[in-house]
């Protein structure tokens, strides 16, 4: 018995030494939104999803401060979080895409959240589901392509700045051999790489993209093998689809090689070989949307189906061109820019071939939402095999 | 292209290498330690920490190995004081480190370091082939270099190895001789969790440069599989260890080829070639598995 | 040479369970103790650790729709639990649960969109729990394989390919599995509605606990009832013993590992008929690993096995209302498991020894 007690008493202090390191942490911890009743003045009438909604519910898909992907979703709810004080603001991270991801947002609808953003693709099913059993409940999903009546889809045209950023990376390189570091193929990579190579070659026909796949979201160790097997294969310019971002962009600029980001600004990281970075900027939109909602608007809405935000809407942005990028691309960038706003360039207009040559989209077509977001090809010029 | 390859296994295979170098000496005193991936992750966050807030690597090193050490030291009070199941005790600490690294590490996945960064030798990396495979590495590499043959010294040539093999082997030598075995494998535990640990230093220090949560990934878990592999013999360990990173490299590099193969398939290669390699090698030598641990893959033994 | 007296206990599996019962009040104090430092814990972050506990209970077992999200969870792991308790009463350590559920939910969910979609339940329901059975078998398959003809230690090899499973069904929703209506997304078709299991209204909840549980009895019965289940037993307590009273030791660990295998396909075609509806890369990740640590907390025992998983199911539904109401990240759930478990493993099985 005397040995049980020792025993126990040693796990204790083993946890109580966990405790030390972790009070030792610089906290940065927000106490949850205290008051949040008295305001609601009774006008609900007509059962519009997401109406007076006192909470408000986000899961991600992964940690959100990775520096990526997450972080942008969460900064949203940041977002979201500064313009609605009195709103309680439920979250949820690392939230697997399988049906897991139904009982956290039942959870979050029983703690009074009547708005709920599912922000990764594989949240839609299982949010389709939630919606049927919960019509009251508003539904902004990220990414998706499928609907309800109360839930609509959003999402940004990604592939806008991509484009301009494959423009400044074609111009850059000098090898004429770009790289890009991707998790899985999925349509939104897809079609991430596929503007990135059109935007290459617009300005150097005989650029071309080697696609490598991690098959992980976020595995450093494997894109730090990613990004130093293709430097050693001549590549000079690395961008990638990753969740965290920072391991390719340092790699890269530690054996001299130009990078391209994703989902952040993350200039600091490579002042030598900076380019540029596609971002998000989720906090405008996303107050946007839960505003609509709460004021029992949703139906009818722009957001009510599948809306998707433009570099001209400012969901999605370019970031500035890095130091040592020289004026004349930094002034091609601005140009194309500028032809992307006013509409006159259109990256995905047709034709457009496959990596076999085959015509993917028939000439002067300009492909609708659903075909474009279901990219299941490269386009020429990309070096890299995807599963048929 | 065989350079890139090699230098690419060398690489990615170090942080593994040095965990299976930790697990060997563990596993030779009859101690399976699957909480390696934990003391792996512990070492990452660790040594990552400390080099953010001292700017030293070497320290860096220093805390993550005490790290490992401090998550295996669970790992050996659960199994030699209170006789849990190894390999649950081990899969459990595996999911700990997962918690605890990923709460703690929070404030770190957007920190930067200098860290440890590839120094060549002079003179030895200008030999053609070899200069650029061997000698164009981190510091921490270098030393996991030197680690092996001086494992194996002390191993099979010192009065220590003689004693830990015993552990492994027939622990009633060691109590003729006055010697109590619990201690030694307390020892090798804690020594297998501070290379371990040191092995997680070498993935966020000196390869990556970055801490995110879970970013071990597994390479604990096939740094287990490899001490099997090599028969719990240092220098077959690192052979198994460069041979897992080279299917790695070797799996990026047919990508960019282009050639008409699911990349899926060829994530799965380094895991079927560690195992076509087990298979191998087992088929070949009936293994000379440490009696104490063969007692725990039997489930005969208790701790 | 082994000695006799460590191999001795295994045999007295009923006298090690009842020397278990120790005084109450430790068995108490070790399924509390890891609360109160998690408790503990909570306060240096300023959540009020009795408050959460309240409302980690009450989301639990607050009302039907928990209670039944609960059961829904502790379903897949009493059945990866069994394919890691049956094994190790036959001597052998299976962690590729993990593996073997995937491949299980992999094979069911081809039958169920192939050649099933048109049979109506009571047909094509119990084909397809074949099917997944028949996948988790192919799985453990290569391991027993590997351990009979290779020697090549079972532990190592079935946790090799709990990767290899991953990237394999990653391989089939990505390529001839990928539903065509879904925008080129990875995932498999849905099943027909004829397929699905049958659910208790209001929640989640499937028959596929009734069938958990029934495979419980049924492995109960085989070990304690019949001669298939004594030389099971025998071969698990003295390796040597079996091969000198003539018992076919390479056959006998291949049938159980096969056979354990199944168990865990069978819990992935649950997965997928009573849950998801479809395949989807992470279906199903980590019961494996849930479930082999079941299995350890209850000995190997498959009747307390549907205990210890059942409170593996409630710390995971509850550590959802954790971080939802307390706004700590994720992994805190991860870290309370992890004290849960040291707490019971290291108040374990003294008396082996």
């Amino acid at each position: 018995m005397k040995t049980k007690k020792v025993k126990s008493l040693l796990v204790l202090t083993m946890a109580l030494i966990l405790l030390i390191t972790g009070c030792s942490q610089p906290g940065a911890q927000q106490a949850p939104a205290a008051s949040s009743g008295s305001e609601n003045a009774a006008a609900s009438d007509a059962p519009a999803p997401g109406a007076d909604s006192t909470a408000v519910g986000f899961i991600f898909v992964g940690a959100k401060d990775d520096y990526g992907y997450n972080q942008a979703a969460y900064l949203g709810s940041v977002g979201v979080e500064e313009t609605f004080p009195d709103l309680k603001v439920l979250r949820a991270e690392n939230v697997p895409e399988t049906a897991e991801a139904e009982r956290v947002m039942e959870q979050m609808i029983k703690d009074g959240a009547k708005v709920i953003f599912p922000t990764s693709y594989g949240h839609l099913d299982p949010a389709l589901n939630v919606a049927k059993r919960h019509p009251d409940v508003a539904f902004f999903h990220q990414g998706g392509l499928k609907t309800a009546e109360n839930l609509g889809t959003y999402f940004g045209t990604i592939w806008e700045p991509v484009y301009l950023a494959g423009v400044a990376a074609g111009k850059m390189s000098e090898t004429g051999k770009l790289g890009y570091i991707v998790s899985v193929p999925i349509p939104q990579v897809l079609l991430n790489v596929n503007a990135f190579q059109l935007g290459a070659q617009s300005v150097n026909p005989d650029a071309t993209t080697s696609v490598v796949f991690t098959g992980s979201w976020c595995d450093p160790g494997q894109q730090a093998n990613a990004a130093n097997s293709l430097i050693d294969s001549g590549v000079d310019v690395l961008s990638q689809h990753q969740d965290c971002t920072k391991t390719v962009i340092e790699t890269a600029e530690r054996r001299g090689a130009m990078s391209v980001g994703y989902h952040a600004d993350a200039s600091s990281l490579a002042p030598e070989g900076w380019i540029t970075s596609s971002i998000w900027n989720w906090p405008d939109l996303y107050a946007d949307m839960e505003k609509t909602a709460i004021e029992g608007n949703f139906k009818g809405s722009i957001y009510d189906g599948k809306y998707r935000g433009t570099l001209n809407d400012n969901v999605v942005q370019l970031t500035e061109l890095g130091a040592g990028v020289p004026d004349d691309v930094k002034q091609l960038v601005e140009e194309k820019r500028a032809e992307l706003l006013e509409g006159t360039l259109q990256p995905f207009k047709g034709p457009i071939e496959d990596q076999a040559g085959t015509i993917r989209i028939e000439d002067g077509v300009t492909p609708a939402l659903d075909d474009l977001e279901a990219a299941d090809f490269l386009v020429k010029g990309v070096i890299g095999n995807i599963p048929k | 292209m065989i350079t890139d390859i090699l230098t690419g296994a060398i690489r990615s295979g170090t942080s593994v290498m040095l965990a299976s170098q930790g697990e060997l000496i563990s596993e030779r005193a009859g101690v399976i330690n699957l909480g390696t991936e934990g003391s792996m992750l512990g070492g990452a966050l660790g040594g990552f920490a400390v080099t953010v807030w001292t700017g030293n690597p070497w320290l860096g090193t220093l805390a993550g190995g005490l790290c490992g050490l401090l998550i295996s030291a669970i790992h050996a009070f659960l199994v030699l004081t209170c006789h849990a199941n190894q390999l649950a005790t081990g899969l459990t600490i595996m999911f700990f480190a997962m918690g605890v690294t990923s709460f703690f590490g929070r404030g770190f996945v957007s920190e930067q370091i200098v860290g440890f960064n590839p120094v060549a030798i002079p003179y030895l990396s200008e030999i053609p082939f070899v200069g650029q495979v061997l000698f164009n590495h981190d510091p921490l590499t270098y030393l996991s270099f030197l680690l092996v043959p001086l494992l194996w010294f002390v191993l099979f040539r010192s009065r220590i190895g003689v004693i830990l093999r015993a552990t492994g082997e027939r622990e009633e030598v060691l109590f003729a001789n006055g010697i109590n075995p619990k201690l030694v494998r307390y020892a090798a535990v804690l020594a297998g969790g501070f290379l371990a640990g040191v092995g997680g230093v070498q993935l966020s220090v000196a390869f990556t440069h970055s801490w995110v949560e879970n970013m071990v990934q597994g390479r604990g878990v096939v740094a287990v599989a490899l001490v099997i592999f090599a028969s719990w013999k240092p220098i077959r360990a690192m052979i198994g260890a460069y041979l897992f990173g080279a299917a790695q490299a070797l799996q990026l590099t047919v990508q960019q080829a282009g050639l008409p193969i699911s990349p899926f398939f060829l994530f799965m290669v380094p895991y079927l070639l560690t195992l076509a390699a087990l298979y191998i090698v087992e088929r070949r030598q009936r293994s000379q598995t440490p009696e104490a641990l063969s007692r725990v893959f039997t489930g005969t033994s208790s701790g | 040479m082994k000695q006799q007296a460590v191999n001795a206990p295994m045999l007295n599996e009923p006298l090690s369970f009842r020397s278990r019962l120790k005084p109450i009040g430790i068995q108490i104090a070790v399924l509390i103790a890891p609360f109160i430092i998690f408790g503990i814990f909570l306060l240096f972050y300023d959540v009020n650790p009795i408050a959460l506990y309240g409302s980690m209970l009450s989301s639990t077992f607050g009302d039907l729709y928990g209670f039944g999200e609960v059961l829904i969870k502790a379903t897949p792991i009493i059945l990866t639990g069994l394919a890691a308790a049956l094994p190790a009463r036959a001597g052998m350590i299976n962690v590729g649960g993990e593996g073997q559920l995937a491949i299980g939910a992999l094979f069911a969910t081809w039958f169920a969109v192939f050649y099933l979609s048109s049979l109506p339940a009571a047909l094509g329901i119990p084909l397809m729990l074949a099917a997944g059975a028949l996948g988790g078998a192919v799985w453990a398959g290569i391991t027993a394989f590997l351990k009979v003809k290779g020697n090549l230690n079972e532990t190592i090899s079935s946790l090799l390919l709990n990767y290899v499973a991953v990237f394999t069904v990653g391989f089939f929703v990505h390529g001839l599995l990928k539903d065509p209506d879904s925008f080129n997304w990875p995932f498999s078709p849905e099943i027909s509605s004829a397929l699905r299991l049958p659910i208790v209204n209001g929640t989640r909840l499937h028959v596929g606990i009734v069938i958990a549980v029934a495979l419980v009895l049924i492995v109960w019965l085989v070990l304690k009832k019949t001669r298939m289940g004594f030389r099971i037993r025998v071969l698990g307590s003295n390796h040597l013993a079996a091969e000198r009273a003539g018992f076919k030791v390479s056959w006998m660990q291949f049938g159980v590992l096969v056979a354990a295998g199944a168990l865990a396909g069978i819990a992935g075609m649950i997965e997928i008929a009573g849950i998801e509806g479809r395949l989807r890369p992470s279906t199903g990740a980590t019961y494996g690993y849930l479930g082999f640590l079941a299995a350890w907390m209850a000995w190997n025992h498959p009747l307390r096995l549907t205990i210890t998983a059942f409170v593996l199911g409630m710390i995971s539904v509850a550590g959802n209302s954790l971080e939802i109401s307390s706004g700590l990240p994720s992994s805190s759930v991860h870290i309370l498991m992890g004290l849960v478990l040291f707490f019971l493993l290291g108040s374990g099985r003294r008396l082996k020894k």
